[in-house]
């Protein structure tokens, strides 16, 4: 079992044709991953790297009953890229751009309220379970089948952890790059949940930063639960102090100041331990063997 | 993106918000030549156009722009030209620019007009909901000990992105700030006049501190701060053309140039160069427990340009702060041989007099350690993100 992925999942790819995409799609395909389409307006019907193309995610859904899918689209066409995957009842979408405005995630977020769709991204390297399947940009390498689950709000920190769970002797069940952008589809709430009712992770490895209160929330969920499996957390960005405001409006939102270690407090009340440095999380790791 | 306060005003004008008459001076000779224009007697106020909050508050750093803060009532018309030069050309410190002080370049003179009573109200997005937030609060200057202390000093209605504003949430707004009733309507056209600018123009907040009324029941922006989507200025040519350079420093404004982020902490020797915030925080945190600190990161997150990668290193390599160089790059979209043929490019082009310590992992790690080590460069290599902090540490203290 994994979360949200395995080898039997049907993908298909938005926006197929690009450089990027091309050069990703191949390593996806090499590493098992199940592509069954890619969508590029106007060169449906022909084929690209192999893999049939569609002019819509409809059409291609319809086609190949695939229910996932990964999105190489640039960030000012996410939005409406989005909508076709909501309509077309995608279960899983990520989103690899960064940067989509602001005003287009409330809206994204609207429109998949209610719908099947579970969005991770923007900005997220994506999802990976070694050795069956990828959805994104993985440096596929550096994983290894195991009973960890990973999941992060720093693209890149995301293969730092990783690579943390590989000196420690362990392997990823599944690994979710949550995305860096200040808006995300999906929050630590949601994969924790997903994590605690896979019997393949044992442990959970969390990789927040300062900004926003995803981390908190997250904790609050975890400090809930009833039945818990043991969750590694760390928070980058502890020595940054965020000057440079404009207005006082970001602080009042927040209802008073955030800091990295007032994030640390909540996860450790939650029951959650805190590793003070990236590299130190493979020992936390090792003490749960 | 930020703007100055005139700007702001200047656009929210356009959406039929009132603000009082005004005019940019960027010497004492204009500044006083404005002032009659725009009242032959005064009073006026004299406001120091920099990008930030607290100013009346700030303190400046020279010793001759006088004690007073970066808003000044002025009376005469002498001490206009007088409280101009004071200004202009000095550094206004405030608690929201740190302790370096932005310089002003520009004064705004404005009529002073008498009103009646002042509050605060702000738009702004709450990532976490997600929505635009609207705070009132009748609290204009310990906002921020109001919202940890008295939490019931502040009103917050929460609007969907297609959500108008109603007359039911004008009420509670008139009820929290105990506002006379006969004056909603008013009240109302200010509200969804900022609330339509806020929208149609991607911004990420519009902070008006205060609103003043007057007693014909009219609703005053006394100030304005607006703050756009950087991801979605694509949209807005008109706004693009108001970004004031020199609010940034040059180097955040080259990189910018290449779509790389670069940020300056001014307290160390370390520059690094890194793909994902998140490396560079981690970075930063682990050097915190050490002898030397990060003095700036670039963060080419995105890059798949050889030509562009190298513009990027020669920013840091070119930062005479910098005594030693830290490269993490975690290959994914990013292939670590673009980033080693950049690393080639940009020493040959500036040289490199500075130990460099280089990890990389992930895509195309191997090509890219390959071509390192066949070039001449003195470059180390590091396995682990603490390996690489080490190994220049210990360079860095070798070269001394």
């Amino acid at each position: 079992m994994s979360v949200f992925l395995n080898k039997n999942t049907k993908v298909l790819v938005q926006g197929i044709t690009g450089t990027q995409a091309s050069f990703h799609t191949q390593k996806m395909v090499a590493y098992g991953t199940k592509i069954v389409a890619g969508v590029s307006p106007n060169r449906g019907g022909t084929k690209h790297l192999g893999v049939d193309v569609y002019n819509s995610t409809i059409e291609a859904v319809k086609a190949t009953k695939a229910t996932a899918s990964v999105m190489f689209v640039p960030a000012r066409f996410v939005k409406d890229a989005i909508k076709e995957a909501v309509e077309a009842e995608l279960e899983t979408v990520v989103v690899i751009a960064s940067g989509v405005p602001i005003k287009d995630m409330m809206e994204i977020k609207a429109m998949l309220k209610g719908s099947k769709t579970l969005l991770i991204g923007p900005n997220t390297p994506g999802i990976i379970t070694p050795d069956e399947a990828c959805l994104g940009i993985f440096p596929e390498n550096i994983h290894k089948k195991g009973n960890i689950g990973v999941v992060s709000r720093s693209s890149t920190l995301t293969y730092e952890a990783v690579i943390e769970t590989t000196r420690a002797g362990m392997g990823q069940s599944t690994v979710i790059g949550l995305g860096d952008d200040m808006i995300v589809g999906t929050d630590f709430v949601e994969i924790i949940k997903k994590f605690h009712e896979d019997n393949n992770t044992k442990a959970i490895l969390m990789i927040g930063r300062q900004g926003g209160m995803y981390e908190e929330t997250g904790a609050e969920y975890y400090a809930g639960l009833k039945y818990k499996k043991p969750i590694i957390g760390y928070i980058a960005g502890s020595t940054i102090s965020t000057q440079d405001k404009m207005g006082y409006a970001g602080d009042i939102i927040t209802r008073g100041k955030i800091t990295t270690e007032s994030k640390k407090e909540t996860l450790q009340k939650a029951g959650i331990m805190v590793a003070d440095s990236i590299n130190r999380i493979h020992q936390l790791l090792e003490n749960l063997k | 993106m930020n703007i100055h306060e005139y700007q702001a005003k200047k656009i929210l004008n356009r959406y039929g918000i009132n603000i009082p008459v005004g005019a940019i001076a960027y010497t004492p000779a204009e500044a006083k030549r404005v002032a009659v224009n725009i009242s032959p007697k005064g009073p006026w106020m004299l406001k120091a156009q920099i990008q930030s909050g607290a100013r009346a508050n700030g303190k400046f750093v020279e010793k001759n722009a006088g004690k007073l803060g970066g808003i000044r009532y002025i009376t005469g018309r002498k001490d206009i030209f007088e409280e101009a030069e004071k200004m202009l050309g000095s550094t206004l410190v405030t608690e929201q620019t740190g302790s370096k002080g932005k310089s002003v370049s520009k004064v705004y003179v404005e009529q002073h007009l008498t009103v009646k009573q002042t509050f605060y109200i702000s738009l702004v997005i709450d990532r976490m909901i997600p929505c635009i937030t609207l705070l009132v609060t009748e609290e204009t200057t310990n906002i921020v000990d109001a919202v940890i202390n008295k939490p019931e000093k502040i009103l917050r209605i929460n609007l969907d992105i297609n959500e108008q504003i109603n007359n039911n949430q004008i009420n509670r707004i008139i009820n929290f700030l105990k506002i006379d009733k006969k004056y909603a309507k008013n009240l109302k056209q200010f509200v969804c006049g900022i609330h339509k600018a806020f929208i149609q123009l991607d911004s990420t907040m519009i902070e008006i501190n205060p609103v003043g009324i007057d007693a014909k029941g009219n609703f005053i922006a006394l100030d304005a701060k607006i703050s756009f989507d950087d991801n979605a200025l694509y949209r807005h040519n008109d706004i693009l053309r108001l970004h004031d350079d020199y609010e940034d420093e040059d180097r955040v404004l080259k990189a910018a140039k290449y779509g790389f982020q670069y940020r300056e902490f001014n307290d160390g020797s370390v520059g690094c160069i890194v793909n994902g915030e998140g490396v560079a925080l981690s970075i930063k945190d682990m050097l915190f427990e050490t002898d030397e600190k990060m003095d700036c990161f670039l963060n080419v997150k995105g890059g798949v340009d050889k030509d562009k990668i190298s513009a990027g290193i020669k920013i840091i390599m070119t930062n005479p702060r910098v005594e030693g160089i830290l490269i993490n790059i975690l290959g994914g979209f990013l292939r670590c041989n673009l980033v080693a043929d950049g690393i080639i490019a940009a020493a040959s082009e500036v040289g490199l007099n500075v130990p460099l310590v280089v990890r990389f992992e992930g895509t195309n790690k191997d090509e890219a350690q390959e071509i390192l080590l066949s070039s001449n460069l003195p470059v180390l290599m590091a396995d682990t993100m603490q390996d690489g902090v080490a190994k220049l540490l210990k360079a860095m203290k070798e070269s001394d």
